[in-house]
């Protein structure tokens, strides 16, 4: 179970507040929304959890199966299960999709205690969980994300994030950039991965994505803060009216 | 000899060792009298300091303060097969033809020239009279003072190798000495090869080695040379070296270096353009740390048109290590249609070290495109996050994003087999 408690965030070398008492649970084996504006914090928060160095916890804490995550650093937290899927995936020259998705996959193996994959048996993964992606295996050995288009990247993403095997999954705006059979694709990928021993945090600016990948419920993150909660029909509510009712609400 | 122009120690003492060693150098009088002539030319011009434009930021006078090592007139070292495969690592792999010089003298019981008999190699040392001499600096000038031996390559007429060509100088002994080789390749027209140097230090020695090397590489019209030179010494090793590359019609040459474990490192590549349409691809890497100086200085001369020219460096620099990259390009009033790029990019991983990167284009003619970019970045927090929200650990995700950041240059190496070792060359250097 995720529980985030009172979370106040802000931008390390500044004094800007980006949440300001932000309170969520997610428990395993279900699939919460975040929505909201533009600037609310909805992507900081996806940082905050992966624990990127550029934001500061002034207040409140994080715990992932009641543990806090606070003092882990990002690879620490991957070893516990805790996944970013990014809105904008990185590009790395020089290094070959095999290699990264291996030293990956093995460096968290190692950390949870598991042996690491042999050659033959981290292809034959490989080969199937990138062919139910409808990935390309060959560009696999081309460099991370290098001359991808943004559905190529996004794909690679949920390819990164089925090899980790990882229990939190947070997936920060995977739907932008995104054409309607990309979307599908992405969507049957994160579906496949949803099981009662999961948690996923889907966050989005739009409703469509959530026609996808359906939710057990939906949070409206407004100015630092969840403002509103409810099932799904909330998400298709908001589409219709928009944000404006939350802006400016806590402040 | 003029003695009165020498100043240093180090100047002093390299005369006064020719004048011990020169009964003992091998060659004819003939070349005797080449080696005091070229004696006579480094009396007159003395160690390149940092007046010499191109050796600004190399200054050999202050760089060669200690005294130099003795030179290697004769092969005492004793080694065996199994020292050579140690000392090789990665590179034996390649299933490879080598030569194979210890201390700058040829070695029959270590080389190995099966598979290569469609061409001619022989070291210098069978036919010393054949030795050229080499206008150019002082470095040359020591180097046809001071030459033991080499490997004399000939690849006839539309003759093609597909294994590598290993030519190998390895440094050992407990005592370091100064090595002096020179090698002359000579491609014939439509030949096809490819010539892996490597410069090495058998493990145990002495790391302080001096090396003097001198490599002119002829390549006919229509040939293909691919030129891969390795230089991972022990640690403390100094390294200065001339490339002389002549390229003839519709040719193509493909340089590499790799340039790792040397304290003081000057390669100097000089690549002349004697025939239209060809293609010269000159890449490298270089690795440094502590207080390791790294000296990169290209001259590129197009003097006929319809030729391109190409340049990629990376390096790497921690501690206080200092690279350079020169890189001359002239474009001479003939040479129309002249394509010249060049880059050379570095990552900082220390406040300390320090990269100087002097690009000069003279161009003379006006239908050219010509271009150059130097860039020195340190490694990137965003994408060192990103490696560890995948679970890879701070150090390891360091390491794989300069082994990226290497592998970029390493990537211009088109022999798998050769690109492999010379990657597992900057991986072990990074890891140590």
């Amino acid at each position: 179970m995720l529980e985030i408690k009172n979370l106040h965030v802000k931008i390390a070398d500044d004094e800007r507040v980006i949440l300001k008492g932000l309170n969520l649970v997610v428990p395993k084996g279900e699939v919460h929304a975040i929505m909201g504006p533009n600037g609310a914090g909805k992507s900081t928060l996806a940082y905050v959890l992966a624990g990127k160095p550029d934001f500061e916890i002034t207040d409140g804490d994080i715990l992932w199966n009641g543990e806090s995550i606070l003092g882990l650093a990002p690879d620490e937290r991957a070893a516990k299960g805790v996944f970013l899927a990014f809105q904008y995936p990185m590009e790395i020259p020089g290094v070959a999709g095999l290699t990264f998705l291996r030293t990956a996959a093995n460096a968290v193996r190692k950390k949870r205690g598991q042996t690491e994959h042999t050659t033959p048996e981290f292809m034959k993964i490989v080969r199937e969980k990138a062919a139910s992606l409808n990935i390309d295996y060959e560009m696999l050995k081309r460099p991370v994300n290098v001359g991808f288009s943004g559905g190529e990247k996004k794909r690679s993403e949920i390819l990164q994030m089925a090899m980790l095997e990882p229990t939190l999954c947070v997936l920060d705006e995977t739907d932008s950039g995104l054409d309607i059979d990309a979307l599908r694709i992405v969507s049957d990928g994160v579906n496949a991965l949803r099981s009662p021993e999961r948690a996923m945090l889907v966050i989005t600016h739009y409703q469509r994505l959530l026609d996808y990948i359906v939710p057990d419920k939906v949070h409206v993150l407004a100015n630092g803060v969840i403002v509103k909660t409810g099932d799904k029909d909330l998400a298709s509510e908001l589409e219709k009216t928009g944000y404006a009712e939350f802006e400016g609400k806590a402040a | 000899m003029t003695i009165a122009v020498m100043k240093t120690k180090a100047e002093l003492a390299i005369a006064e060792q020719f004048a011990g060693v020169i009964g003992s150098l091998p060659g004819g009088a003939e070349v005797a009298r080449a080696r005091r002539g070229a004696m006579a030319v480094f009396g007159e011009m003395g160690l390149p300091h940092r007046r010499i434009e191109e050796w600004k930021y190399t200054d050999l006078r202050v760089a060669l303060k200690d005294p130099v090592p003795p030179p290697s007139v004769i092969d005492g070292a004793k080694l065996t097969v199994g020292d050579l495969i140690v000392a090789l690592g990665p590179y034996m792999e390649l299933d490879a033809p080598r030569i194979v010089f210890v201390n700058g003298h040829y070695r029959r019981a270590l080389s190995n020239l099966s598979g290569a008999e469609a061409i001619n190699v022989v070291p210098l040392s069978v036919n010393f009279e054949t030795l050229a001499e080499v206008t150019g600096d002082a470095v040359s000038a020591l180097n046809t003072a001071f030459v033991t031996d080499g490997a004399v390559i000939d690849i006839a007429a539309g003759v093609t190798i597909e294994k590598p060509l290993l030519v190998v100088c390895l440094a050992a002994g407990r005592d370091a000495l100064s090595s002096t080789v020179r090698h002359k390749i000579t491609v014939g027209a439509d030949a096809k090869a490819t010539i892996v140097e490597l410069f090495l230090t058998l493990q145990g020695s002495a790391v302080e080695q001096h090396m003097n090397a001198l490599s002119e590489v002829t390549v006919g019209d229509r040939a293909q040379v691919t030129h891969v030179k390795a230089a991972s010494d022990a640690g403390r090793a100094t390294h200065l070296s001339n490339l002389v590359v002549t390229l003839g019609t519709d040719a193509g040459y493909r340089g590499f270096a790799l340039t790792s474990g040397q304290a003081l490192s000057r390669n100097q590549v000089l690549a002349t353009f004697a025939g239209e349409g060809s293609k010269l691809d000159l890449s490298g890497a270089f690795l440094g740390r502590g207080g390791d100086h790294i000296d990169t200085t290209l001259t590129v001369d197009h003097g006929v048109p319809h030729c391109e020219s190409r340049e990629f460096f990376a390096g790497v620099l921690d501690g206080r290590a200092r690279g350079i990259f020169q890189g001359k390009v002239i474009v001479r009033p003939d040479a129309q249609k002249t394509d010249g790029k060049q880059m050379a990019r570095v990552m900082m991983l220390s406040p300390d070290a320090e990269f100087d990167s002097k690009p000069e284009l003279e161009i003379y003619a006006d239908d050219v495109v010509c271009g150059h970019g130097s860039t020195a970045a340190q490694i990137d927090e965003d994408l060192l996050f990103y490696c560890q929200a995948r679970g890879i650990p701070a150090a390891e995700a360091r390491a794989l994003l300069v082994e990226s950041f290497i592998g970029e240059a390493i990537d211009k190496v088109e022999h798998e087999g050769v690109r492999a070792a010379l990657a597992q060359t900057a991986r072990e250097w990074l890891a140590s």
